[in-house]
């Protein structure tokens, strides 16, 4: 619908602004696209399949899926519900909460790795306690879990705020003064209308749960995720042992974003 | 036990507005709450459905005490000004959201008259339908008491006033206690058992429409109601010296002589208020006639459709007079601006705010 009103617009000073700003836009596209093919060309495809069949990258891709796959739904779980009381609460504590939710952005991964060990890692006592109960939280799935919910979980947090606040409260004040109480009104109204951007949320924390090596890295060198087959290949083997792991990584992270978002064209419930 | 709804002493105040102490009951009727913007009526709505929490005073539904409780517990029926409909449920959805059974649905979207848009999303629907769905779904609730927030406000003129009178047949069997804010006093007298006519927050008057409109309490329910003769006037004598009928009063009104019915304590300053419905408008030539005779000249006029509205200027006094006159009348007298007529202020017709 944006598009026929931009046909009504009359170009002024016989420049069209919305060409030039496709046209800026594209330097940006260009230098996305570009590395990327060269990656896919430079690879021959039998050297690609040939790394895919290794144990160790298959051993990569299983703990890099399972670890993102529960890091997103450990996000979702505990950010949903902040994201919302972000989105309906003022005052200095929500300035604060909000400030709280962007430090792990902020935060160098590799420094959230530090902090993080601090904590689970070993010789703490929250590390020896799980440790003692059969549950190591480094050099473990639990670790790699652990590091990517840290590193990727604000970004379901900070989308799905701004897709709450985009649905009207007066929609939930009808809902409730029709007897709903607030997690009826959640989910059948606030929910469903917010769905495109919290689901567009979980997908960033998705792609970056994926990708994660800082933090990760530190927790739990073992079981080693994708990034970190990568990093182990390049420091061992040199670059081109590394580039088949690399193009591996990026056909599972477009698989998940087409998935995820054939997801959001459906409505919800 | 009633099932009333009873306002006492309810204040709040916000942003630099405070509203209140106000007291109200609303029996099983219809209450028209009349004001003009930032009067209040929004926040009056908002303190009962419990979207704003009262500084003071107490709100009572059916001798339940509503403050403090949430929502969704009050059993209240608010139909938002813009409808508030789910965008993402038809309006079959929308009208079963809080619904009991299906047939409720049905019923409801008979009455309404809404059976053919159901499958309809909202933005789908015009303005008149979106109304009728908003005030199925609340009525499917079968709430204690029902809100409606302008419900007739920015609707195009067929269509409003058919659902005028539809509100008015099915507000009539509810049974329960129903307020209604409008800043449309057209839309007030025609749907409200009651009016109550809100000012800063304040009520200025409560009453039938027919007493508000022929007695306003104030000079500001007057303007705001159509009394567009209000002025300031001087009781010169009282009763036996006037020339009418039993009881009267004197007036003046700056060069003016007035003889009205209504009686107030000579000596006083008073506000007379007319409507210009009651003034009778007549040629030059019929200015001998009757009490309270003034001569004027015509200086506005406009077509509002069923009737004219005239603004005459007062011969030789530094005065006007609004006048409503119907069209014919105006064919037969020849009216237009720069006309010569003679005005009839009616003595039983004029009401003194003392």
């Amino acid at each position: 619908m944006h598009r026929t009103e931009s046909r009504t617009e009359r170009p002024v000073g016989g420049r069209d602004w919305l060409s030039v700003a496709f046209l800026l836009g594209a330097v940006l596209l260009v230098y996305y696209l570009v590395p990327l093919l060269s990656l896919f060309v430079a690879q021959p495809p039998g050297a690609v399949l040939e790394r895919l069949t290794a144990p160790e990258v298959l051993a990569a891709v299983r703990t890099s899926l399972t670890g993102a796959l529960a890091s997103t739904a450990l996000a979702a779980l505990f950010g949903v519900p902040l994201a919302y009381w972000l989105a309906r609460t003022d005052g200095r504590l929500t300035t604060v909460v909000s400030a709280v939710v962007v430090l792990p952005l902020v935060v160098p991964p590799i420094v959230g790795g530090m902090v993080l060990l601090t904590v689970v890692g070993p010789n703490t006592p929250v590390g020896d306690l799980a440790g003692a109960a059969g549950i190591p939280l480094t050099r473990s799935l639990a670790g790699v879990v652990l590091a990517q919910t840290f590193v990727a979980s604000p970004f379901v947090v900070i989308t799905g705020r701004a897709a709450i606040e985009g649905v009207d409260e007066g929609l939930e004040h009808a809902s409730r003064s029709l007897g709903k109480g607030r997690l009826a009104t959640f989910r059948r109204v606030t929910l469903p209308l917010a769905w495109p951007g919290i689901l567009a949320g979980i997908t960033l924390t998705f792609s970056r749960a994926l990708g994660e090596f800082g933090a990760t890295v530190m927790l739990a060198y073992y079981p080693r995720t994708m990034p970190v087959e990568i990093w182990v290949s390049f420091t061992t083997l040199g670059l081109d042992a590394a580039f088949p792991v690399a193009v591996v990584l990026v056909c599972v992270a477009v698989a998940t974003i087409v998935v995820l978002n054939d997801l959001g064209r459906r409505p919800l419930g | 036990m009633t099932g009333a709804l009873e306002l006492d002493g309810l204040a709040t105040a916000y942003d630099g507005f405070s509203f209140g102490p106000l007291d109200l009951r609303v029996d099983e009727e219809v209450l028209t709450v009349l004001g003009p913007s930032g009067s209040g009526k929004t926040t009056l709505l908002s303190l009962v459905a419990g979207l704003v929490v009262p500084d003071r005073g107490s709100v009572t539904l059916k001798g339940r005490s509503l403050v403090g409780r949430p929502l969704e517990s009050r059993r209240v029926g608010l139909v938002f000004q813009d409808g508030a409909l789910f965008p993402h449920m038809t309006a079959r959805e929308n009208v079963a959201y809080a619904a009991e059974a299906d047939e409720r649905v049905a019923d409801l979207a008979a009455t309404l008259e809404i059976e053919g848009v159901l499958d309809r999303r909202p933005a789908a629907l015009s303005g008149g339908e979106r109304r009728r769905v908003a005030l199925a779904r609340t009525l499917a609730a079968d709430p204690d008491a029902l809100l409606l927030d302008e419900p007739l406000t920015s609707l195009d003129e067929p269509v409003r006033r058919r659902l005028r009178t539809e509100l008015a047949d099915l507000f009539a069997d509810l049974g329960v206690p129903v307020v209604h804010v409008t800043h449309d006093q057209r839309v007030a007298t025609a749907l409200g058992d009651r009016v109550a006519v809100l000012r800063d927050g304040a009520i200025a008057q409560v009453g039938t429409p027919a007493d508000v409109l022929r007695r306003p309490a104030t000079p500001f329910v007057a303007e705001f109601t159509g009394s567009d003769n209000v002025f300031e006037a001087t009781v010169v004598a009282s009763d036996g010296e006037v020339e009418t009928d039993g009881d009267g009063a004197r007036l003046r009104v700056g060069d003016l002589t007035l003889d009205v019915t209504a009686t107030a304590p000579a000596g006083t300053t008073v506000t007379a208020c007319l409507r210009p419905s009651r003034l009778r408008v007549a040629a030059p030539a019929a200015a001998d006639g009757g009490p309270n005779a003034v001569a004027g000249t015509v200086t506005r006029w406009a077509n509002e459709g069923d009737e004219y509205r005239l603004v005459v200027a007062v011969n030789g006094a530094d005065l006007e007079f609004v006048a409503s006159v119907r069209p014919d009348r105006v064919e037969s007298l020849s009216l237009s601006a720069g006309a010569d007529v003679s005005l009839a202020v009616p003595p039983d017709h004029v009401h003194l705010i003392t």
